[in-house]
């Protein structure tokens, strides 16, 4: 056991030879595991943004010069198919049909739609406008959702999450490190 | 007439043959027990390095202790899981059941009347809770910029009137950043 031996002890004085209490010390350990494990908060919850603010948040200087941009509106009304349209104000720019193909994802009803994803980045890569660091560039492509009444909310996340799959650096977010950030603000249509 | 047999603590004395152990004093036992000139069989338990495992333990736990528990979720609630999502933000919760409507666990609206109208609706108890929590931010935060964050747990089952509804009333309210939690689903996102 632990202790503190210094030799002495002889000459009738008293021993300052110590043995320290390692057992309670233990149990005083094994009493705070115990309690921080109890009170422990192992939480896996995490979320996804929406902006109601189109074209996005207001900046301080105003702008030079009104310039439509492409926006992205993705139907999900149709049973079989999505439809991608490119949108430069009311001008339709390009119209891409993608099959709606729900990939089941684990036990709890999740699905996921890799084949919206997968075309959502190519898109975003070829006409996305806001694509370098967020640092240089604090304004973000929009998409325009368009649902019906009754689709499911947890339809409608996947749909959002295949969305957000382009990502952008950004380096002014967390200090000291990049990282990556959705290409793409999702806001939904009234319509 | 023959005599009686001796039992047998009166044998007559005779020279004892060969027994097992017979000569083996208590001391061999001990002798044995104590390791008999091998290794000896007592063991320290290494307390030091267990102390020490100890104390990475509770370093890890104090670490990532919260103070403020768990995220409050409402137990109607099932949440969807989602893969590219952000961490988690200190802001007011709004709860959206199959039923009802709670803002910090405080009923706020009833989802069924925006269904039975069947049209997108600002929810007018929402929208003054919201209201009023977006003035007691400022009355106790002047002079700082209003992030207008608000989180929304949207039960999976929810339509998606309910869910564009009751986000056009936060965003009427004052909170325009809207986000939706959901389960982490592997390990992307930033």
């Amino acid at each position: 056991m632990a202790g503190i031996d210094t030799g002495g002890g002889h000459g009738g004085k008293r021993s300052t030879n110590h043995e320290i209490p390692l057992i309670p010390f233990i149990d005083f350990l094994l009493c705070l595991v115990a309690f921080l494990l109890v009170t422990a908060v192992w939480s896996q919850m995490a979320r996804i943004n929406a902006d109601a603010r189109v074209p996005g948040p207001p900046k301080d200087e105003p702008p030079e010069e009104i310039k439509k941009e492409k926006q992205l509106h993705v139907e999900m009304k149709g049973e079989s198919k999505f439809q991608l349209i490119w949108k430069e104000g009311n001008t339709v720019v390009n119209t891409i049909d993608v099959d709606r193909k729900a990939v089941p994802v684990g036990n709890e009803g999740d699905i996921r739609f890799p084949d919206l994803a997968k075309k959502i980045a190519e898109e975003w890569n070829q006409n996305g406008s806001h694509r370098g660091d967020l640092k240089d560039d604090k304004k973000t492509d929009q998409a325009i959702l368009h649902t019906d009444n009754s689709t499911p909310f947890s339809d409608v996340v996947a749909v959002i999450d295949a969305i957000y799959t382009p990502k952008r650096d950004c380096s002014v977010c967390e200090r000291g490190k990049t990282i990556k950030m959705p290409g793409f603000n999702v806001t939904f249509s009234v319509n | 007439m023959s005599e009686k047999p001796l039992n047998r603590f009166h044998q007559p004395i005779a020279q004892p043959g060969r027994r097992l152990l017979h000569h083996v004093p208590l001391r061999f036992v001990r002798k044995k027990v104590s390791g008999g000139g091998q290794r000896s069989v007592n063991q320290e338990i290494p307390l030091i390095p267990f102390i020490d495992f100890l104390l990475c333990i509770v370093l890890f736990l104090l670490a990532s202790f919260s103070a403020s528990g768990e995220l409050p979720i409402d137990k109607n609630v099932k949440l969807p899981n989602a893969e590219n999502v952000l961490d988690m933000t200190d802001a007011p919760m709004v709860a959206v059941t199959g039923t009802q409507i709670l803002v910090d666990g405080t009923p706020a609206g009833n989802t069924r009347a925006i269904v039975e109208a069947n049209r997108l609706q600002r929810v007018d108890e929402l929208f003054n809770v919201l209201k009023n929590k977006r003035e007691l931010w400022k009355q106790l935060n002047p002079g700082k910029e209003f992030g207008g964050v608000v989180v929304l747990q949207v039960d999976r089952k929810v339509e998606a009137l309910v869910v564009k509804s009751v986000f056009q009333t936060a965003a009427f309210a004052g909170y325009p950043n809207v986000s939706f939690m959901v389960g982490r689903l592997g390990q992307q996102g930033g």
